[in-house]
């Protein structure tokens, strides 16, 4: 056949069908009054000619029925008309509609959002050529980082990598027009962008030669958002000079627009050599090897297998441990992904995002469960439309596909409700900085494939719900329907699939609302919990002097000048300084060893302990109660025995009593530190932490240039931060201020964890409702429309309004109770887990089980308000004359 | 009303239909009645498989139609064989040939 004819059909079937509709009209009609008359000059009378010749035509309207179906387009077509009708349905009933469409875009966009946050994160390689030959060495114990030497050690004496480097993140003060901001970048080793193999936008990148020595090199290299935002894209900027940490550098160049450096979750702004390192930070810890500080990133060569590489890893690690066993006893790597510091953080964040993919699976299959018990509720309603329409001519497969349309529709609306929704979610996650100075950022942006995956999953929502009804509409007999209304089929007396599914559902649901109530309450007693410490009416300023060029002595003659001025503020009831503080997640590590050792390998430590290098005053400033003992003074220096005050878990730990002062114990290096004061317990690193060992050793006797000056005023808060700010400008306008405000407010991030649980357990908990609510109300329409009938028998004949109800939504009851019950019980168990996140987490809590139990009362009662009006509305006069 | 009258093999009917157009136009009853005729009242086509065949037979352009006056003064619609319909005959009758040839064979093999 010719395809123009057929275009040609197509289109005149599509475009002119009122004429071609007519025509066929004519054509069957003129047929039939010719039968008629070949009939009558047969010689039958009138009447019974016609009716010999409807007989022989069998019907008007089948035969155009018939010869649509053959049509060019017909398909087209009538799946036009479908759906047409599916949008005339929702019209009609605007609210199941509106609930469908809600349902299905809360499921779907749940989807679309963990997997565009699992795509961005997890999926997707870095943005370098051959990204499948970049890894990073991940340390076998211990956390995230190298030292140096180690990294050294690798890349001098391997023969499967092309290149190997190493990262360390630092923040620096960039001094531009006057003022000194903080400013994060990478310190990176000579062959870092050899791994990475990118082309710079302008200039170059840094080199081998630029990190030849301490000093090689005054290169620095911007990276894209940073030349755009902060030197607002100037085409000439190579060449020109920056002050970093009082240090001339040289900008030699501009990475590429969308590399983000190889961490994920932050964003540098400037590159420089490692070599200098000891300029920048203040201390030298090049030639460390107990100093990890490094994040290492490698290159496979071409056409090495990952096993050989690991091979000679390995064997490289074992020379390493074997010729420093003191400082590399048991050191070994294992190549992993890049990315998130390799799986450090790459391992759990696969893991959660999987388990998150996972329920947001498992919620929109029962959404797809609850709108497909919608559906066959609303099939069961339209029975007799069903039945008539097989009645006058047509097939089940058109019913059903008109179905599976309504279906489709409503699940493309919901699906592009979710992808807005999504779009709008990762847009905001991408741009938004958690409570911090750190520079997370999260590289989620919405990528156009999601809108694809929307549509994927709508379409496979639309199938799922779509094909629920589907048994019943192959069940409908048109004679049997149009009789009784409906088949009376046994729903409601056994039980079905779909009772057990609902009660699941309850169950599963009442899970989430529980959780969602601890953690809310965990939330509520972590904002009063004791800390260790006071917050309240404290203010915190925090710099490092390193930014403006101070080190050592400098930076304590610095710190002890702002103190006295500080001291002289009036309203100031107590000030102290410290490197860094309880909470703000910079506190360093270190092993405590008995009195009696002499031998310090790692596996001999008696335990860890965290530590923080204090100024006399910082103990009544910060509110950390003093317990026996005294504080540290600036008598305390390099030149007198070294002194400590430990906290009760670190005197519990090494001496099994709190009575510690006046005893010693050792640190890595064999000094023996005399204890002189005790301190209360706090929270150190999480707020959700058990008792910490924790030590305050005087900055005096080991200058720091990290500097967190803590104020404690009756004054206003918000005035104080402006005088210190002012105070601390007065003293070196190049001092680069990172945060300062109340202390309270800094906290933000510690009570992050348990925040972003609230909220989202909130919202499952929210959904997870939303989705009871349908599900009880499709399952307790259903019911009672298939059993209407029933019903009006026993209005009819004399049951009472409770009889009526207990008959038609008993079950429902026994469904509800059940699921909720178990529900709870399961929630309160699964709340234990939640311990590890939100503080001091209990279902057994009379508040939270009143609440729960309460939301699910509400909610099991909203959604059978619906059927239930139905039963007690039932007129059986109308029902029984209607049917 | 036989059985095998309902059964039409559909390339059947296309044919019978080919067939009955080929002494000139004729409307959808009179083909009916011609086919009726020339199969000795074997094959009776009822409007129900009647007309689908015809429009889509004139979809793939072997048969035009277009409308006229009946014996009766009646507007009907008369169909006519085309070229391509009258290549179409010629390709049915022989693969209609081929068949019943086969089906002997098949018969007359014990």
């Amino acid at each position: 056949m010719s395809l123009l004819m057929k275009a040609r059909s197509l289109l005149r079937n599509l475009f002119l069908s009122r004429r071609v509709e007519s025509d066929l009209d004519q054509e069957v009609h003129s047929h039939l009054e010719m039968l008629i008359e070949e009939n009558i000059r047969a010689g039958m009378p009138p009447h019974q000619a016609e009716r010999a010749a409807r007989m022989e035509l069998g019907g008007v309207d089948q035969v155009k029925e018939q010869v649509r179906d053959v049509r060019t387009g017909a398909f087209l077509d009538s799946l036009l008309q479908d759906l047409r009708f599916a949008l005339r349905q929702m019209r009609r009933s605007p609210g199941f509609a509106l609930t469908a469409v809600l349902i299905l875009a809360l499921g779907i966009a749940a989807n679309v959002i963990v997997f565009g946050v699992l795509q961005a994160l997890v999926l997707r390689h870095l943005d370098v050529p051959h990204a499948d030959r970049v890894m990073t060495l991940q340390p076998r114990d211990g956390g995230p980082f190298l030292s140096y030497p180690e990294l050294r050690d690798v890349r001098d004496d391997n023969t499967v990598f092309s290149s190997v480097a190493g990262v360390e993140i630092q923040d620096f003060g960039l001094e531009a027009n006057g003022v000194t901001r903080p400013f994060w970048g990478y310190e990176v080793s000579g062959q870092y962008f050899e791994v990475l193999a990118i082309k710079p936008i302008l200039g170059r990148l840094l080199q081998r030669s630029d990190d030849d020595h301490p000093g090689a090199s005054d290169a620095a290299l911007l990276s894209w958002p940073a030349w755009k935002s902060d030197f607002g894209a100037d085409p000439n900027i190579v060449g020109k000079t920056v002050r970093l940490n009082k240090h001339q550098y040289t900008i030699v160049g501009v990475t590429p627009e969308g590399f983000y450096g190889t961490e994920k979750f932050s964003q540098p702004d400037i590159f420089v050599p490692m070599a200098n390192e000891a300029s920048l930070d203040g201390v030298n810890w090049l030639e460390s090897r107990s100093r990890k500080n490094v994040f290492s990133i490698v290159r496979i060569k071409d056409k090495v297998t990952l096993p050989q590489a690991q091979a000679e890893l390995n064997a490289i690690t074992a020379r390493i441990a074997r010729q420093y066993p003191k400082d590399e006893e048991g050191v070994a790597f294992k190549l992993a992904r890049p990315g998130l510091i390799g799986d450090f953080l790459g391992g759990p964040a696969r893991g959660f995002l999987a388990g998150v993919m996972g329920l947001a699976g498992i919620v929109l299959l029962a959404a797809c469960a609850n709108l497909g018990s919608l559906f066959a509720a609303r099939t069961a309603d339209r029975a007799r439309e069903i039945a008539i329409r097989m009645a006058i001519g047509s097939s089940r497969w058109r019913i059903l596909r008109q179905f599976l349309v309504e279906a489709f529709v409503t699940s493309i609306f919901g699906g592009a409700c979710a992808c807005g929704l999504s779009w709008i979610a990762l847009t905001g996650l991408a741009g938004w900085h958690p409570p911090t100075r750190f520079p997370f950022k999260f590289h989620v942006l919405p990528q156009p494939s999601l809108i694809l995956m929307a549509f994927l999953i709508s379409v496979l929502a639309g199938v799922l719900f779509g094909v629920m009804p589907l048994r019943q509409i192959f069940k409908t007999d048109p004679n049997d329907a149009i009789k009784s209304g409906g088949s009376q089929s046994s729903a409601g007396r056994r039980w079905a699939l779909r009772d057990v599914l609902l009660a699941a559902q309850v169950a599963l649901c009442c899970v989430t609302v529980t959780a969602a109530f601890v953690s809310l309450r965990g939330l509520g007693k972590a904002l009063t919990m004791d800390l260790g410490f006071n917050p309240k009416n404290a203010v915190r300023t925090q710099f490092d002097l390193s930014g403006a060029g101070y080190t050592g002595d400098a930076a304590d003659q610095f710190q002890r000048q702002l103190l006295e001025r500080v001291s002289q503020i009036p309203g100031v009831e107590a000030a102290g300084y410290a490197n860094t503080t309880p909470l703000d997640f910079d506190a360093s590590v270190a092993a405590v060893y008995s009195q009696q050792s002499t031998d310090f390998r790692p596996s001999n430590k008696a335990f860890e302990t965290y530590y923080y290098q204090v100024s006399p005053g910082y103990l009544t400033a910060s509110g950390t109660q003093l317990l026996a003992g005294r504080d540290v003074s600036f008598s305390d220096t390099a030149k007198t025995p070294p002194v400590a005050i430990v906290n009760q878990e670190f005197a519990r730990r090494l001496f099994q009593s709190e009575h510690a002062v006046g005893r010693y114990f050792k640190n890595r290096s064999g000094a023996s530190i005399q204890i002189v004061g005790i301190m209360a317990d706090g929270k150190h690193f999480t707020l959700s932490e058990d008792p910490k060992a924790a030590a305050f050793f005087p900055i005096s006797q080991k200058a720091d240039t990290r500097t967190a000056l803590i104020v404690r005023t009756q004054r206003d808060t918000g005035d104080m931060v402006a005088t210190i700010r002012n105070l601390v400008r007065d003293l070196d306008l190049a001092v680069p201020i990172q945060e300062s405000g109340p202390w309270n407010s800094q906290l933000a991030l510690s009570l992050f964890p348990s925040q972003v649980a609230t909220v989202a357990l909130g919202l499952f908990g929210a959904f997870g409702l939303l989705l009871s609510i349908t599900g009880t109300f499709g399952l307790a329409s259903y019911t009672v429309s298939k059993r209407l009938r029933e019903l009006s028998i026993r209005v009819a004949l004399g049951a009472q309004a409770k009889q009526v109800l207990a008959a038609a939504l008993g079950r429902m009851l026994i469904l509800l109770a059940s699921g909720s019950f178990v529900g709870i019980l399961v929630g309160v168990a699964a709340s234990r887990v939640l311990s590890a996140i939100v503080y001091q987490a209990s279902a057994q809590d009379p508040f939270v089980l009143v609440a729960v139990a309460f939301t699910t009362l509400l909610t099991g009662s909203l959604s059978v308000v619906g059927p239930v009006r139905r039963v007690l509305h039932i007129d059986p006069a109308v029902l029984l004359r209607e049917q | 009303m036989s059985h095998e009258q309902t059964n039409l093999l559909q390339g059947t009917l296309d044919l019978l239909i080919l067939k009955s157009l080929i002494a000139g136009e004729r409307h959808g009853l009179g083909i009916s009645r011609r086919i009726q005729q020339i199969t000795g009242g074997t094959f009776d086509v009822k409007p129900g498989s009647l007309f689908p065949a015809l429009h889509r037979m004139e979809e793939e352009g072997w048969i035009s139609s277009s409308w006229g006056e009946s014996e009766n003064n009646r507007r009907a619609k008369y169909y006519r064989l085309s070229k391509a319909g009258l290549k179409q005959l010629e390709v049915e009758t022989k693969r209609w040939g081929r068949i019943t040839w086969a089906i002997a064979q098949a018969l007359e093999t014990s």
